[in-house]
């Protein structure tokens, strides 16, 4: 009976060119985009709470300028830093923790296993969707804070220029540290402890909390040559002119490296995990 | 060319060897032993384009590792697997491709989305053309009902919608096999039947399909080929309605007469049958191999010692058959109790012509 029924005709092509290939991760930052709608108030809720956080920052930080003088930061200078801050907290934070830990948790990867696409760039088009609504909520703060007198000095334009690309790159390293730390759910079965240990590290060592020349001075200047540097205090430095010079281009360099190498790390932790899913079953 | 090709595959998982207690946990810090768990055992498997074949076999016998093999999903510690001619865990998204899956307790929808933006959503990670895409959701629709559910949420999904809603998903982009582990579970009857219907219509299309399930009228109604794993090893291998004759070939009749019966009496006229008393004097029950004896014969011996008024003839299930193989009554082989089973190749039996 079978062996007579002609090969099958899918119709489905195997993508050629980029168009065709970036096809289904635009689908998937699409499909992520709608999901995250669909969750209006817990989305207003987490802005919320950043945005709460905000104001305490800018509280302590206005009593305490007020105090006594912090070189290399003026009030305004401190505003518009703490601003970065919380724009560097909201970025990629919509719950991305939760979708890369849960399909390992439950086992959901085993069917992404099962689908033609590569499992980094499908998570990344994830976090690429959810940006959107990230960008969105921040470009709304930043435009309440300057209605209410925020003033920044701009920096001179190849500043900015500087100041846009280490923004974005925020985004991508804040993506691989999020994705690496999920992976780990592979060897421990459990995230949220991985997960607060994670924000924990970061928001000290990123400067968010408190810009890292305050810090003590060997952790401070350690603390610029670590990943978590340009998740915050790389673009907050450019953007109020305290980096300046080559060392602006080597704050960002280093971000930039840092972006590589964790996205190349990623890659190696995934098939490692894979090979842990694969091989041993999970 | 067979569109699955098996060879030897084999599975080992390897699992910590805790002893119980502090002792126990602590010596496992120390020196960690392992110990070897073979849940795959050298399986051959050999499947058609458009074969619809059940998987079948109890608990932790390893189907769903099988499954996960021929997937990608697992990879093998030995033998080879080969989907249209690809390995699986190597050239997964060509593999990909080629499959479709559908795991009865999963899903593949996006929770916060319509059915309709999930499907439009795969119909783009696998690159279906707008036309295709069109025929196949009018085709599903008709089939499953899908029209009703497109504008559904997936978290607000009943079990049977869902079920169908993934069963489109699975097949959006055409594969060539799909794979089914339980795809009818907890469905009520009448979307069972639905299902079942599509499920064999399948094979027209030249999907070749697999099923795994407990549900045994899934299987009697899908599938033609049966493939039977226990242990790891496959049992039984061949054709479903072969099987059912070869080894079921056993009925029994019950009969009711007007007066009061001896099943002595009747055993004696009966000498290939064999007769037991019913519930009360006037029932009894003869249990005959239909190829040797007919049931007419029964009943005009029974006319002889009193008036029939009532009988009732009882057709074994491909339940009690699969119950049997599985106690291990079937198999040959296997040594022991082979004396039902007529063919002595080696394991698996095979029964009928498949191909």
């Amino acid at each position: 009976m079978s062996a007579l029924v002609a090969a099958p005709q899918t119709g489905a092509v195997t993508p050629v060119g980029l168009r065709a290939r970036s096809r289904p991760y635009r689908a998937i930052a699409r499909a992520t985009l709608r999901s995250v709608l669909a969750f209006r108030l817990q989305f207003a809720l987490s802005l919320l709470s950043v945005l709460f956080q905000l104001v305490a920052m800018l509280t302590v930080w206005h009593a305490l300028l007020s105090a006594r003088s912090i070189p290399g930061f003026t009030w305004p200078q401190m505003e518009a830093y703490l601003l970065v801050g919380f724009s560097s907290g909201t970025l990629v934070s919509t719950m991305s923790d939760f979708r890369v830990s849960y399909r390992i948790r439950t086992g959901q990867v085993a069917l992404d296993l099962v689908k033609p696409v590569d499992y980094q760039s499908a998570r990344l088009a994830e976090t690429a969707g959810s940006l959107v609504t990230e960008l969105a909520s921040i470009c709304f703060v930043w435009a309440v804070m300057l209605a209410f007198g925020l003033r920044i000095a701009l920096p001179p334009t190849p500043y900015l220029a500087l100041f846009a690309v280490s923004f974005a790159l925020i985004a991508l390293l804040k993506f691989s540290v999020i994705y690496l730390t999920g992976l780990l759910c592979f060897w421990t079965k459990n995230y949220v402890g991985l997960q607060w240990c994670r924000l924990a590290v970061t928001s000290v060592l990123s400067g968010a909390v408190v810009p890292l020349s305050l810090l003590p001075h060997w952790l401070g200047t350690t603390a610029q040559w670590l990943p978590f540097a340009g998740m915050s205090s790389t673009p907050g430095l450019i953007l109020i002119g305290d980096a300046t010079g080559w060392y602006a281009v080597r704050l960002v360099a280093v971000q930039l490296a840092w972006a590589i190498a964790l996205w190349l790390i990623a890659r190696l932790a995934w098939r490692g995990a894979l090979r842990q899913l694969t091989i041993h079953g999970g | 060319m067979a569109v699955i090709d098996a060879r030897g595959l084999t599975k080992v998982f390897r699992q910590p060897d805790k002893k119980p207690g502090w002792a126990g946990s602590f010596k496992h810090v120390v020196s960690r032993t392992y110990q070897e768990k073979v849940a795959v055992d050298g399986i051959d498997l050999h499947i058609e384009p458009g074969e619809a074949v059940a998987y079948v076999g109890p608990n932790g016998a390893g189907k769903s590792t099988t499954v996960k093999l021929l997937c990608g999903i697992l990879v093998p510690s030995a033998g080879e697997v080969r989907i249209d001619g690809l390995v699986p865990h190597e050239q997964r998204a060509a593999v990909a491709r080629r499959i479709g899956v559908l795991f009865g307790q999963r899903t593949q929808l996006w929770w916060d989305l319509t059915v309709a933006d999930s499907l439009a959503t795969l119909r783009e990670i696998y690159s279906v053309p707008e036309t295709l895409y069109r025929s196949r959701l009018e085709r599903f629709d008709e089939v499953l009902g899908l029209g009703d559910i497109l504008p559904v949420t997936g978290r607000k999904l009943s079990l049977g919608q869902r079920v169908r809603a993934d069963l489109a998903a699975a097949l959006l982009h055409r594969p060539s096999v799909l794979y089914l582990d339980e795809p009818t579970i907890g469905l009520d009857v009448a979307v069972k039947e639905r299902v079942r219907t599509f499920l064999r219509s399948l094979g027209d299309e030249g999907i070749t399909v697999m099923l795994t399930s407990h549900d045994l009228q899934d299987i009697e109604d899908v599938c033609r080929r049966l493939v039977i794993i226990d242990a790891g090893r496959i049992i039984f291998d061949g054709d479903l309605a072969a099987l059912k004759d070869e080894f079921a070939k056993d009925r029994v009749l019950r009969l009711e007469t007007a007066g009061p019966i001896e099943s002595a009496e009747l055993a004696a006229l009966l000498p290939t049958c064999e007769v037991t008393a019913g519930e009360h004097p006037r029932a009894v029950t003869v249990r005959f191999d239909r190829f040797t004896t007919a049931a007419g014969q029964i009943v005009s011996a029974v006319g002889t010692l009193a008036e029939l008024t009532d009988f009732q003839v009882e057709e074994p299930s491909i339940e009690d058959v699969i119950r049997r193989v599985y106690a291990g009554e079937l198999l040959a082989g296997a040594g022991a109790d082979s004396d039902t089973a007529e063919s002595d190749t080696a394991e698996p039996v095979t029964a009928g012509d498949v191909a």
